[in-house]
């Protein structure tokens, strides 16, 4: 019996779209890479985040305002599914500014971007706190802060349960899940496409790129865009530590478990995902600036992870113009969108709608030629 | 506990530490952790975040059992750190854990 | 590569056998390895506290006392030698490797054109019901006790497990006038009795091992110890520490009341360094654990060798050897006219390690771990100690899609403690190959990531300063 739909990537992303699909009745089959492999979902920090998404293009941040109202009943449904805590909570969140310059080019940021859309005006609400304000929100911030943004739409979740989850509610709902099976060519066959790999061949009657880094490759054979490239961010996580009552923040976040994840870096260093002793070094000042009681704790492990970067970063949603059943979906904020990858994007992409409700989204905006 | 031999063995040199507010007298070959175990035994050692009691496995600075506080310092590894006169030790239980 | 950075022809991690033997052979040559470790005295594990002996040699035995030429020539020496150094991170860099290490609360950054990596060995975690407990130790951690300060149990220890260290401790205690109450021995039966014969020339160059194994299994008899063999079942029992042991003999569960379980259940490399390197890494039927791919000169990647147990379980004395093979292989490549034929130096060691390599299968099959233990333990058993992560939590998300140890990791937290699963490794490795059915080697590994040792915030934080 031929599949629905085959997915390319068992990423947040893909198990998201994979969940979703099969939730509707579909049958998924999801082809994965193997455990070695780049894997952004693993390697991320867990924020369910608002601010500073879509600055240039408000309509992604009015997604992600969708996404985060959706995630509360999104985190249930997957419990009630699966019995595993999300750990997730929204009690908002702070994007903290260093000196004044940088709160003041934060704000207007944030400014424009409500210029620029009356629903965000309308809707997305933050405000600039001082150092001394946020200190209800932080405890024993560090002096040198400048202050921050904060957000009531802003959370976290704990990045590698909700993938678990999304795996465990997927095979209950019988999307069929292949590890260590990437896909090495994809093409149009008889009604539908096919997947080439060293275990075989899969078909399926439409097909979902949520390939990550591996799209580069993947997207164009099909007629969608590979226009994705690694940017590293490096992280710092400690031991378990009594809860320090923070509101997360991009630049360190306690976990459920106590642990604290330390670090924001943007670094363009192709696709070497290892960690540097300069940059660990330099994160490691930063937190113990950013929260001093940290400097006798601890690291238990650092990591680098590479985003799926957009040329823009903002995602990537598009169907395929020559081969129509054909799509791809990229972005490097999988956990924010999940909730609304799992829903609304699921079902554009059911109803073969997803070129004309997510137009502005398409690959075709980096082909524009100056 | 563990006790010293007194079957065919050096005269070691005797430091003072303080062990949860107590002086106490131990060799000065011995880790922290060894030391815990020479003057107390494992009973009481260490409390990990799950709640349950814990103590040295390896000593050898491999497992992360023997965590300890040492000189107000939590959570080092008291197999890899020799005692010197004057250290604090303090046994840990589960203060330092958020759940 | 950063300025700040401290450059070495050659650094050299551990200052056990192989260590020492390194860099005592690369000073003879004239160089200065830097010797970096992490205990206060060399030694390593075997001859820790040698330097200034707490115990008697009738107690330790003579083989404790054979690494004191070692000591004294490394003593004598001209080397770099920096004690109570963590290297908790290191990386290939165009020419050798950075390497951070931390000394005295500050973490310093050094680059290392040649690296030897003899970080040794450590016990095997393995798992069984209440192995957790206070009061469950290795047997090798009670004779670190007796080698620090001459420490003893008060109460007579019950010992479990398999492997030469067992026994060792055993006839140590006797020695001491504390022998245990109860030795428990858990090598699997099959290949107990039968391998020896199957291997005459094994048998041959072994029967220094087997002779002295049987003395002391005499002398605990002679003594009154109960020595079980063949013992198929394990388990620890007790509220806040140990109370009793319960085991399994001739398909019979039998109680013993202790204070103390003493167990041993072989040794595997200490595996951190050359897996953050991610150094190509092969799973060794006989010593049942993985092993790092060398050649025939010890090399393991470019400018890199690694030297005693950390390649693969050999002993002191071999550690010894592999130390001076390595430091001419890294002497043969500094030599401008380096001869492809290998010194008669060389030839002597290699002949030497053969013959001595040439025994261990006999001892590895004797001590042989039943490779079914896992999956024979209850649901509730602990794989991770660390984050507290059970084998029946690790089944069920092997059953929702776990399917590799480091996809289970982020599905479980089991290995995200601080051991950096050391601990849990290779019982996670095993129990994914029997569930999927697939090799230990295509099931592999964790990535193992920084800091291998523990370093804090602050003191990383530190060096920006400098």
């Amino acid at each position: 019996m031929r599949q629905d739909f085959l997915i390319i990537g068992g990423g947040v992303v893909g198990m998201a779209v994979a969940y979703g699909l099969a939730r509707a009745g579909q049958g998924v089959t999801v082809l994965d890479e193997s455990d070695d492999a780049l894997r952004a979902s693993r390697g991320n920090a867990g924020l369910t985040w608002v601010q500073g998404k879509g600055i240039g293009m408000p309509r992604y941040a009015e997604l992600s305002l969708d996404a985060v109202r959706g995630w509360s009943a999104f985190a249930r449904e997957l419990t009630e599914r699966t019995g595993i805590d999300l750990q997730y909570e929204q009690r908002g969140g702070v994007d903290l500014c260093f000196d004044a310059e940088e709160a003041e080019s934060r704000q207007r940021e944030y400014d424009e971007l409500q210029q620029a859309s009356p629903r965000l005006a309308r809707e997305f609400e933050w405000d600039y706190l001082s150092r001394d304000a946020l200190l209800p929100y932080l405890p024993e911030l560090g002096e040198r802060i400048h202050g921050g943004t904060w957000s009531p739409h802003d959370g976290h979740c704990n990045p590698l349960y909700l993938l678990r989850a999304l795996y465990a509610a997927s095979r209950a709902l019988g999307v069929e899940i292949h590890p260590s099976t990437p896909a090495q060519a994809l093409s149009k066959a008889d009604s539908g496409f096919c997947a080439t790999t060293a275990k075989g061949t899969f078909t399926a009657e439409r097909i979902v790129i949520a390939a990550g880094l591996g799209a580069r490759t993947l997207a164009p054979t099909l007629g969608l865009s590979g226009a994705v490239a690694p940017l590293r961010g490096q992280i710092l996580v400690t031991e378990r530590l009594p809860a320090l009552g923070w509101l997360p923040t991009p630049q360190l976040r306690q976990t459920a478990s106590g642990g604290v994840l330390i670090g924001d870096t943007h670094e363009r260093s192709g696709f070497d995902k290892g960690v540097t002793l300069a940059m660990m070094q330099a994160i490691a000042a930063k937190a113990v600036q950013i929260c001093p009681a940290l400097e006798a704790t601890r690291l238990v492990r650092a990591w680098g992870a590479l985003r799926v970067m957009t040329p823009d970063g903002n995602p990537l949603y598009e169907a395929s113009a020559s081969h129509p059943g054909a799509y791809n979906i990229n972005c490097h904020s999988g956990i924010t969108l999940a909730s609304f990858h799992a829903s609304a994007l699921a079902e554009a992409i059911l109803n073969d709608r997803l070129g004309q409700q997510y137009a502005a989204f398409s690959g075709e905006r980096f082909h524009v030629s100056a | 506990m563990f006790r010293r031999s007194e079957r065919g063995c050096a005269a070691p040199r005797q430091v003072t530490v303080w062990l949860d507010g107590q002086p106490c007298q131990v060799p000065d070959t011995l880790s922290v952790a060894a030391a815990v175990l020479h003057l107390h035994g494992w009973q009481g050692y260490r409390r990990h975040h799950d709640g349950s009691t814990r103590a040295p496995l390896c000593m050898m600075g491999v497992c992360q059992e023997c965590l300890i506080s040492i000189d107000g310092r939590p959570n080092r590894q008291g197999c890899l750190e020799p005692v010197y006169e004057g250290m604090r030790i303090e046994r840990q239980q589960g203060e330092r854990h958020a759940d | 590569m950063p300025t700040n950075a401290r450059p070495t022809e050659i650094a050299i991690v551990g200052a056990g056998p192989a260590g020492m033997a390194a860099a005592i052979r690369l000073a003879e040559a004239g160089l200065r390895p830097v010797v970096f470790d992490l205990n206060a005295i060399p030694g390593g594990q075997i001859y820790r506290q040698l330097a200034s002996p707490q115990v008697d040699a009738r107690i330790m035995g003579q083989e404790y006392l054979r690494g004191r030429e070692l000591l004294a020539a490394f003593d004598r020496a001209a080397i770099d030698y920096r004690p109570d150094s963590r290297v908790w991170w290191t990386q290939r860099e165009d020419d050798g490797y950075s390497l951070g290490v931390l000394q005295h609360g500050r973490t310093q950054h050094w680059q290392a054109r040649r690296l030897i990596l003899a970080s040794g060995a450590m016990e095997r975690g393995w798992p069984f019901p209440g192995w957790q407990l206070p009061g469950v130790m290795n047997a090798g951690a009670a004779q670190i006790l007796l080698k620090q300060g001459a420490l003893l149990p008060e109460t007579p220890p019950v010992l479990a497990g398999s492997g030469p260290l067992l026994y060792l401790l055993a006839w140590q205690y006797l020695r001491a006038g504390r022998p245990p109450q109860l030795v428990l021995d858990m090598a699997s039966p099959s290949s107990r009795y039968i391998e020896p014969l199957r291997r005459p020339r094994g048998a041959w160059l072994g029967r220094g091992y087997l002779a002295k194994g049987a003395r002391m299994i005499a002398a605990l008899r002679r003594a009154g110890v109960p020595v079980r063999r063949r013992v198929d079942g394990l388990q620890a029992e007790g509220g806040e520490a140990v109370e009793r042991v319960r085991y399994r003999h001739r398909g019979r569960w039998h109680v013993q009341s202790t204070g103390l379980l003493l167990g041993h259940f072989g040794i595997t490399p200490e595996p951190q360094l050359a897996r953050s390197l991610q150094l190509a890494h092969a799973w060794h039927h006989s010593q049942q654990c993985f092993l790092p791919s060398r050649g025939p000169t010890l090399q393991a990647d470019e400018s890199l060798w690694i030297a005693g147990d950390g390649g693969g379980i050999g002993g002191a004395l071999n550690a010894e050897r592999e130390g001076r093979l390595a430091a001419l292989a890294v002497l043969d490549t500094m030599a401008e006219n380096a001869t492809a034929t290998p010194s008669e130096e060389a030839q002597a060691l290699r002949r030497a390690r053969r013959r001595d390599l040439a025994a261990r299968p006999l001892l590895e099959a004797m001590f042989r771990l039943p490779d079914d233990w896992l999956s024979t333990q209850p649901d509730t058993t602990l794989v991770c100690r660390c984050e507290s992560v059970s084998r029946g939590e690790l089944e069920s998300a092997i059953a929702q899609g776990g399917a590799g140890p480091n996809q289970l990791k982020a599905f479980t937290r089991c290995g995200m403690g601080p051991c950096q699963g050391r601990q849990c490794g290779e019982s996670v490795n095993r129990l994914l190959a029997g569930r999927l059915g697939q090799s230990h080697d295509a099931v592999g590994y964790y990535h193992i990531r920084p800091p291998v040792h523990s370093v804090t915030l602050g003191e990383l934080a530190t060096a920006q300063q400098q």
